[in-house]
């Protein structure tokens, strides 16, 4: 009998030395089962609802103005995003441009636009009409009809399929917003009970996390000797953990699981941007607000952490509810600022350079009609975003094994158009979870790689 | 008429003891509502909002309020962050930095000078209840084997515990 215990407790002893070295951060016992085709993707939420009749369509003033008011001034096109789109600029009545009335064109920073390195899937089927349902149906992958405001995602995000299915590390995957309302802050991972936040990414709201409120909580944080003062604080704290395990073993606490090394690189990295900031040297493309403040702080993190992916949300363009002068000048230094960014991991990051994926597309789309506001400057109509036309967006996809090549899904949507959920089973596809993420149930019926659509 | 002037007199004995009727010294003096300790950790099973949090390590630490406006934007500062414990970790180390006020802990020498009770005390002015034998016995044995152990440590450890997140 003792023989046969012996011989049990050394196999499964034996069984676990060997399994051990296997098991990945994450808890999972394999590897994914994909290749990665590119090490890094960068998917920018590009605005708060863009129409593609002022983006992709290059229709400028002609269908959004001209219409309602047939004046000939009005009747001008052209492409107010040079660094990501090709086309020939307006060449009157510009007012999307900086400076006196706008009149200023920012010059382009790239010499080919992402287009052109790329492709341009042009008619892509956004599935929400609203900004949260739009935006985390792109980190989803699909949407929930009973998906409430101020509440986690219901289903995962790719961050959390990144990391408990490929094994990702939480600084892997980082998602930076630009504000704290509109449920923003609630992005970085779902609710749901088998993913949730111990698989979320990392995430900064720069604005507040490096602005009054980080000055006021966050910026005098004392250094710990990190072996002598904050190694048996640790200590005593999982000591104290312990006796609540049973309580919070349910992952019911909003904690990404970062390692106290990445900890520590996080903390260090808050400190730099205090300093950086102190001396007005964070990375910041030359024009635009907050949108461009928030790339630059996502290119400060890149910089640091060389992410698997990083997800920027931007939506200057919103302010097209009310004022579509400011929108076609958030549109353009949005623009600015993603050329900004393009370029600067392919010259300043060099680990990332000819190394990531670029993937751009908007939240949802806006209406065809317009609202009945105008703006002051120019007494432009503004819109909203309910109508079928909200549902016609476009997806910008360039970088490491991207060739260019002519724009995809030129026709009308249609039921097989690419649905803008397809992001992120992109994402998963270029990290190499593609398969894991289909089979995992959570994804919309026709979501599929684009590009596996090439 | 006899039993009306005993009834009556009998009234009036029952309202000068009620009015002699002694207060609690904190209930007069400040107003404050008694707290019992809890009787165990697994006593506790709301979570603190991010708020609540700020506001209750903010009186642990400086034994004095939160502005209402700071308590909102120290709330800011967690919600912006992704990991929240190291949102919270960052706080705490920023309050242990303040010069103005000073955090109100006890030096090493006090700590160390009545082991015991400052176990005791730690445990119930941040966890609200009073440690089992077996917790007095491990921090007796981290102070006691580990001289450089200090009691802000001691104090950031209790105020990013997980039982502290909840009430």
């Amino acid at each position: 009998m003792k023989r046969r215990e012996f011989i049990k407790k050394a196999t499964l002893t034996s069984a676990g030395a060997m399994i051990a070295p296997y098991i990945l951060p994450s808890g999972r016992l394999f590897a994914p089962t994909g290749t990665q085709i590119a090490p890094h993707v960068v998917l920018v939420m590009y605005a708060g609802g863009l129409r593609n009749q002022e983006t992709v369509d290059q229709l400028y003033l002609s269908q959004s103005q001209y219409t309602w008011n047939p004046t000939p001034s009005l009747n001008v096109t052209g492409n107010i995003m040079p660094n990501m789109l090709s086309g020939a600029a307006p060449t009157s009545k510009v007012v999307y441009g900086v400076g006196t009335s706008g009149n200023t064109p920012i010059s382009p920073i790239l010499s080919t636009p992402i287009q052109s390195q790329g492709v341009l899937f042009k008619e892509v089927n956004a599935i929400a009409a609203g900004h949260y349902g739009g935006s985390i149906a792109l980190l989803q992958g699909n949407t929930n009809l009973a998906q409430p405001l101020l509440e986690r995602p219901k289903t995962p995000t790719i961050f959390e399929f990144l990391r408990k299915h490929g094994g990702y590390k939480a600084t892997d995957t980082w998602f930076i917003g630009n504000t704290l309302t509109n449920s923003v802050p609630l992005y970085n991972h779902s609710g749901h009970k088998d993913y949730g936040a111990k698989y979320g990414a990392n995430m900064f709201i720069p604005g507040v996390t490096f602005g009054n409120q980080g000055d006021q909580f966050l910026k005098d944080a004392k250094i710990y000797h990190p072996q002598n003062e904050l190694s048996p604080m640790y200590k005593m704290k999982y000591f104290l953990d312990n006796s609540y395990e049973n309580l919070t073993s349910n992952n019911v606490l909003d904690t990404v699981g970062n390692t106290e090394a990445e900890k520590q690189q996080i903390k260090n990295f808050m400190r730099t941007m205090f300093q950086k900031k102190q001396a007005g040297t964070v990375i910041r493309p030359p024009q635009g607000g907050n949108d461009a403040s928030t790339v630059g702080y996502a290119l400060e993190v890149m910089k640091e952490f060389k992410p698997a992916v990083t997800v920027i949300k931007i939506d200057g363009p919103d302010v097209c509810h009310s004022n579509f002068t400011s929108y076609l000048r958030a549109i353009h230094a949005a623009d600015h600022a993603i050329g900004y960014m393009w370029n600067y991991i392919q010259t300043q990051i060099p680990d990332m350079a000819n190394e990531t994926i670029f993937i751009a597309t908007p939240d949802c789309g806006r209406n065809l009609n317009p609202n009945p506001i105008l703006d002051r400057e120019n007494n432009f109509r503004a819109f909203d975003h309910s109508d079928a036309n909200t549902r016609r967006v476009f997806t910008l996809m360039a970088g490491k094994s991207i060739t260019n090549e002519p724009d995809k899904a030129t026709g009308p949507l249609s039921s097989t158009s690419p649905l803008n959920t397809d992001a992120a089973i992109t994402v998963g596809h270029i990290l190499g979870i593609e398969q894991e993420m289909l089979s995992s149930g959570f994804l919309h019926s026709q979501s599929q790689s684009l590009i596996r659509k090439l | 008429m006899k039993n009306a002037y005993k009834y009556l007199v009998f009234l009036s004995i029952c309202a000068v003891s009620y009015q002699c009727k002694k207060d609690k010294l904190e209930d007069t003096i400040f107003e404050l509502n008694e707290v019992k300790l809890y009787p165990s950790a697994s006593a506790k099973l709301k979570e603190k909002t991010e708020s609540q949090w700020i506001a209750v390590v903010y009186t642990n630490l400086f034994q004095q309020a939160l502005s209402a406006g700071d308590i909102y934007r120290a709330g800011q500062c967690i919600t912006s962050i992704g990991d929240k414990e190291l949102a919270r970790e960052v706080i705490i180390s920023n309050f242990m930095n303040s010069t103005s006020p000073l955090p109100v802990i006890p030096s090493d020498a006090d700590m160390r000078g009545n082991i015991d009770k400052f176990i005791s005390d730690t445990y119930e002015r941040f966890l609200i209840r009073r440690p089992t034998e077996g917790e007095k016995q491990y921090f007796r044995n981290e102070i006691t084997n580990n001289p450089t152990r200090s009691a802000e440590i001691i104090y950031f450890s209790f105020a990013l515990s997980n039982e502290y997140l909840f009430y």
